[in-house]
């Protein structure tokens, strides 16, 4: 009897185990902080393009002089991709010590707040005298501060001067005038602008902007409630099959076909000048600007409608740093922290890479050097003079995202009518939120 | 009489487990363990953030009332019964060519098989887009001919296609496998039908397709399991589009698992798709059998 109990015995015992370690890194309790510097390798990881790539690593490197006690292992890579990676690390109790995150990062990671280390316990070697309430505020759940916002930024328009240059266009300011650029352009065999619908969900965004300044409302607002009803949607789609229509932008079908599945930055229409446009955060244009002629993209106006209305544009934090709620080295990953938040060395050589800092320390930096420039700059302080809206990080996530690519796809191949789209995708906004406060 | 053996290794009632020890610490801890922990998770509504609550079935049963779940099986199947058959063809040819003895063959046989080590890596991928791209080699080509260029990435249909050639073009282990298969056979059947009068073509279904009726079910059982699976292409390829098109299970999978946090759902999804692949195998193991049985 005894043998048969054994196997029995063991395979519960293994099933039991299993079980309980699936919530294992979430219960383990957090390493507190000793206020010391101690010898240690830290892991930092980041995205971006190879503009934010370079800057990083260097500072890392003087980071590397400055305290070769604290060794920094750099992980980083492009944005496609990079959400799966961390979240696989972080369910395998392997997230790097020190984290780029995105603001939706935090509604889907940590619910409840405890997804990341508290960075309120960090105060020894953490500094944010540099920040103001509001913008610490992005990464406060449940009353602890999960994230430090990097930057504030918002999408705009960038234009590559050379094509409009050619086309003989201005750049437009309102609405209609991005409308009517259709037809210019057509003449030349080029597009205005492109918007992207993978990723980004680029294009959702523009129309949001657009249907948010017809109307006042905000699309979802920062509790996750859903502003906009199924005309308004309606509304966005429809002003997204215009520009489909006016030829302002490719159709999703021609994307596909010429670019295959590569990002816009890297596709040959934008590199060869047949995609005028772009609509881009301030804090990723970098990436747009390298594979261009130095100084070719430039920052547009801020479309309005013509009466003086530019409300309904967005800001973010655009990016944010965390550290691992598992992390060994909690002072020591707060001092790598501190130091590109707030080092003037490491503000230097960061530049506008990750936008114009929110950190006092580090913008007062950049200015007093005069390396506070770029379209970065230029997009910020054009959106400060606005009544902009922040962006939810509800808006943000990758669910969303997909129900906005989906509706968009469909009108585009004209699959379906834009009640219908608007109708379904209303629908499945409303539901999905309602499941996430459940 | 008994003969006895020294052993250097000195034999005990445990030397035949320690030397298969690291096989089976691997398969516990790689195979075995990671099997029922995704079953046990597929169980629960885990998503990353907060510990697994159980909520027994709820995962299946949301799976069969969801759109994208069908859809992604749909594209699964489809893709699965356009690539095998296919497959299996293209191999089963080329290895009856490249089983000529003719000088230089190697070479032949080499360069059919290296594209098969290569996956639907990011080179590959490239090469993909520079052919298959609005304004690629193969739309190029066609105008040359006088055809109109053809919307591969754009064209749901089409997206299917470059998907499909990808993989049918990755045929060298199938055909090594064929060509193996195609050596084993012996000659004198062959001899024995040309002396009957029989063709080349007669040889062929009469001597070898029966020859090889193991080594092709063999090849079917992988190729399924392939594809059901497949994961890599389309998502280098197309992420999944147009329209969802080339949206397999295993995107599916991935995108609940890792993009959308759902990992009891994703987890669920994995071993629906396994449950399915095992049916499938295990009826046509049946099938084969009984048609076996009958021929004997």
């Amino acid at each position: 009897m005894c043998r048969h109990l054994i196997p029995k015995a063991a395979a519960l015992c293994c099933c039991t185990a299993l079980l309980a370690s699936c919530g294992r890194a979430e219960t383990s309790a957090a390493v507190r902080p000793d206020g010391n510097l101690d010898e240690c390798t830290l892991r930092f990881s980041w995205w971006g393009g190879d503009d934010r790539h370079e800057a990083t690593l260097e500072a890392i490197e003087l980071w590397n002089e400055l305290h070769p006690e604290i060794r920094i292992i750099p992980e980083y890579g492009g944005w496609d991709g990079w959400t799966e990676k961390i979240n696989s690390q972080i369910s395998g109790g392997n997230a790097p010590d020190v984290m780029q995150v995105n603001y939706d990062w935090l509604v889907t990671l940590s619910r409840d707040g405890t997804g990341f280390y508290d960075l309120g316990d960090l105060g020894n070697y953490l500094d944010l005298s540099g920040f103001d309430s509001e913008t610490l505020s992005f990464g406060m759940i449940n009353d602890r501060l999960n994230a430090v916002t990097v930057s504030m930024s918002g999408r705009g328009l960038f234009y590559n001067s050379q094509v409009y240059d050619r086309v003989g266009a201005e750049y437009p300011a309102t609405w209609q005038e991005l409308l009517s650029l259709g037809n210019t352009f057509s003449n030349y065999g080029c597009y205005p602008i492109d918007l992207d619908i993978q990723s980004g969900g680029t294009a959702w965004y523009l129309a949001v902007v657009y249907v948010q300044q017809q109307t006042g409302k905000t699309f979802i607002t920062m509790d996750g409630e859903l502003g906009f009803d199924i005309s308004d949607i309606k509304m966005a789609l429809d002003f997204y099959k215009s520009l489909e229509d006016n030829h302002v932008i490719r159709t999703v079908r021609q994307r596909s076909d010429e670019d295959g599945s590569s990002a816009l930055y890297q596709s040959a229409e934008f590199i060869g000048g047949n995609v005028g446009g772009v609509f881009e955060w301030g804090s990723a244009i970098g990436k747009y600007e390298a594979v261009l002629d130095e100084n070719v993209l430039e920052c547009g106006p801020y479309l309005t409608d013509g009466n003086g209305n530019s409300s309904g544009w967005m800001i973010k934090p655009s990016l944010m740093y965390a550290i691992s709620s598992s992390c060994a080295y909690p002072d020591e990953a707060a001092a790598f922290m501190n130091f590109l938040l707030n080092d003037s060395g490491c503000a230097e050589i960061l530049g506008t890479s990750r936008g114009i800092p929110a950190s006092s320390y580090a913008r007062d930096e950049l200015e007093k050097s005069g390396h506070i420039d770029g379209l970065s700059k230029q997009s910020t302080d054009m959106l400060l003079e606005l009544d902009t809206i922040t962006v939810s990080p509800y808006m943000e996530l990758s669910r969303m995202k997909d129900f906005y690519n989906t509706a968009i796809e469909q009108i585009s191949y004209g699959n379906t009518d834009t009640e219908t789209a608007a109708s379904e995708m209303y629908e499945s906004i409303k539901n999905y939120l309602e499941k996430l406060k459940s | 009489m008994k003969k006895n053996y020294s052993n250097p290794v000195g034999v005990s009632k445990y030397t035949g487990l320690l030397l298969t020890s690291p096989f089976i610490i691997g398969f516990l801890v790689f195979i075995l363990c990671p099997f029922i922990m995704s079953f046990l998770l597929g169980l629960t509504d885990y998503d990353y953030s907060g510990s697994p609550d159980f909520i027994g079935f709820g995962n299946f049963r949301e799976m069969f009332s969801n759109s994208e779940f069908r859809n992604s099986a749909l594209v699964t199947l489809k893709y699965a019964a356009i690539l095998v058959p296919l497959k299996l063809i293209v191999s089963l040819f080329t290895a009856l060519l490249l089983s000529l003895e003719i000088k230089g063959i190697g070479f032949f046989r080499t360069a059919f098989y290296v594209p098969s080590i290569l996956g639907a890596n990011l080179s590959v991928v490239i090469m993909w887009q520079y052919l298959f791209t609005g304004g690629g080699l193969v739309n190029q080509l066609l105008e040359l001919i006088g055809f109109s260029p053809v919307s591969w990435y754009g064209e749901p249909s089409n997206a299917m296609a470059i998907i499909v050639l990808l993989r049918l073009w990755e045929f060298g282990s199938t055909m090594i496998i064929f060509l193996n298969a195609l050596k084993e056979i012996p000659t004198e059947l062959y001899d024995a039908a040309k002396v009957d009068g029989c063709g080349k073509i007669g040889s062929f279904f009469a001597i070898t397709l029966p020859m090889l009726k193991k080594t092709i079910f063999i090849n079917l059982i992988l190729q399924i399991i392939a594809a059901v699976q497949e994961f890599n292409a389309p998502y280098m390829l197309t992420k999944g589009g147009p329209l969802k098109s080339t949206y397999t299970m295993g995107m599916y999978i991935y995108d609940e698992m890792f993009v959308y946090n759902n990992v009891g759902y994703a987890n669920a999804v994995s071993w629906v798709m396994f449950a399915a692949l095992a049916v499938i195998i295990a009826a046509m193991y049946a099938v084969s059998g009984k048609a076996g049985r009958s021929v004997r």
